[in-house]
């Protein structure tokens, strides 16, 4: 067999794994029981129970509302549609919401997507890289000439969501081993916060103009701008202080890595 | 046949897998547990709960690093960006060594994330050894390949997989780790004799065992690691031992989880059979 007859068989089997393509048949010995297509179907089943586990795994919540049948048929379609190109399964269920957004029945509301991308978030904030934490000592001990140009890092874990559904409640819910409710779509969106802080992984609405300010932050403006741009949110007056107290609860979060001057 | 205490082979003991379900009880009983075999790919992620607790039993445990995406078969290049971060988290933790599977796992830039088998070929024994070559280079040390349970036999194959394993290993000069229970689970499939296969590996290169449990499905198995080590794959293991002498051992469990203390005790059978059988040898 040349290195192109090795190309070729892997291709060949890759395509009955996942298409189930028939070609492959023809490469292996067929004489001794199980069949050849028995002995193939082995492979082709055990990789779709392998990434149907690794999805069962990331998306707890999810799996509960929609239920086994469901999320087994949401599974197989993934599976089909987003094949994973990772090196570690890790990373095979990143396209879900966006999959899940797009395709029909699952996307008739955002609920089932919204679930994803919260799961997803989860899985993303847990083992994000180990930031440092920012001590609010540091923030005090600054020049208060200093605050204008500063910048701040927020820690790699920080995630912002915007959610059409409860879906934040339902996950706590079917964490805590409730029964849930019923999926209910909030009266407008609502802005969703998640990140890590040593090893644990929180979630928490914010009001829209705290979450103006985090996406902002997020763009590196430094302080100076971000008041400037607060501006449109409150009474200029109360721009100061309002700026002060998130950059309090952001620090006792522990949402902020680092200051740069 | 085996230098019983050749200084030329690492020896770390009896391990077990690290798995996130036992990390707690790890760190608070100290379980009389030589080694732990860390899954690579759990541990190429950024931060978090994972690298740390890999750190903490580190403080008090050697660790291993045995992944499942090196793809050494493959017909696409080398990930070389997998094997920098591989190479990376092996420094981090200065890993005893790092292990993956004689096989591949996917074409086309598609990860099937199983362990497909490769046809034995002596074009594939070049393509492979090459490739092992190259990623020894990177990583700066020998590699450990370890043979995979299989359900197909290619048409295309010329050798036994033994020959296969043995020759690829020569060619690169890389080290094996032998999957006892794959050998007993590949006997079984494809009806060859556990013990030629034994007799046809190279005790020198053989830096470590597995052991496992699987599912048998009557006529063929599958390999789970769900369930105990089975008598029959301890008596291969015996074998084994005989035929190499001294190797790290350890016992894999991925589904199907029980308490630590189940295989630290399951691992003391292990540690019985290496005892009584090496004792044998040296006196011999
Ligand atoms: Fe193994």
């Amino acid at each position: 067999m040349t290195p192109d007859g090795l190309r070729d068989l892997q291709a060949c089997f890759q395509a009955h794994v996942l298409h189930g393509d028939d070609g492959m048949l023809a490469q292996v010995d067929a004489g001794a029981r199980p069949s050849a297509s028995a002995r193939l179907a082995i492979y082709a089943n055990a990789y779709r129970l392998r990434l149907l586990e690794a999805l069962t795994t990331d998306f707890p919540a999810l799996h509960t509302l929609v239920g086994d049948d469901v999320f087994d048929q949401i599974g197989r379609a993934y599976i089909d549609a987003y094949p994973s190109t990772h090196y570690s399964i890790r990373y095979f269920a990143r396209n879900l919401s966006t999959f899940l957004a797009e395709t029909a029945p699952f996307n008739a509301t955002s609920v089932l997507a919204e679930m994803a991308a919260l799961e997803w978030a989860l899985t993303l904030a847990f083992d994000a890289a180990d930031d440092p934490v920012l001590n609010e000592a540091v923030l005090a001990a600054l020049p208060a000439e200093a605050w204008s140009g500063m910048r701040l890092r927020l820690h790699a874990s920080v995630q912002r969501h915007d959610f059409g559904w409860n879906v934040a409640e339902l996950w706590s819910a079917i964490d805590q081993q409730q029964p849930p409710e019923p999926p209910a779509a909030y009266p407008e969106q609502r802005a969703w916060l998640i990140w890590r802080r040593a090893l644990q992984t929180y979630f928490r609405p914010v009001d829209a103009t705290e979450a103006w300010a985090l996406d902002y932050l997020h763009t590196g403006a430094d302080f100076a701008a971000l008041c400037d741009g607060l501006c449109a949110h409150v009474e200029p007056s109360q721009v100061g202080l309002l700026a002060a107290s998130y950059l309090k609860g952001w620090i006792q979060a522990g949402l902020i890595a680092e200051i740069f001057c | 046949m085996h230098e019983p205490h050749s200084e030329q082979r690492p020896y770390l003991g009896y391990g077990l897998g690290l798995r996130p379900n036992h990390y707690l009880d790890i760190l608070a009983q100290r379980p009389a547990v030589d080694w732990f075999e860390a899954l690579t790919e759990n541990y190429l992620v950024p931060g978090g709960k994972p690298l740390y607790f890999l750190e903490r039993v580190r403080e008090h445990y050697p660790v291993v690093l045995h992944g499942v995406s090196l793809s050494i078969g493959a017909s696409e290049p080398l990930n070389l960006d997998y094997l920098h971060k591989v190479k990376s988290l092996a420094n981090r933790i200065d890993a005893a060594w790092i292990s993956d599977h004689l096989c591949w796992t996917g074409a086309h830039g598609i990860n099937l994330h199983d362990l497909m088998p490769l046809p034995y070929t002596e074009e594939a024994i070049q393509h492979v050894a090459m490739r092992v070559m190259q990623a020894q280079d990177i990583l700066g040390r020998q590699l450990l390949l370890e043979n995979v349970s299989s359900y197909v036999t290619y048409r295309a194959s010329q050798l036994s997989e033994w020959e296969f394993l043995s020759a690829v290993a020569e060619a690169a000069d890389c080290l094996i780790l032998l999957d006892i229970n794959n050998i007993h689970v590949s006997a079984f499939n494809h009806g060859f004799d556990p013990q030629e296969y034994l007799n046809g590996i190279d005790p020198s290169r053989v830096r470590q065992f597995h052991l496992a449990g699987h599912q048998n499905h009557g006529d063929y198995i599958i390999d789970t690691h769900d369930e105990p080590v089975i008598d029959a794959v301890w008596e291969l293991y015996a074998a084994a031992l005989r035929r190499c002498g001294p190797v790290s051992t350890m016992i894999e469990r991925d589904d199907n989880i029980p308490p630590l203390s189940d295989l630290v005790a399951e691992l003391d059978q292990a540690r019985r059979i290496g005892t009584r059988i090496l004792a044998r040898e040296d006196a011999a």
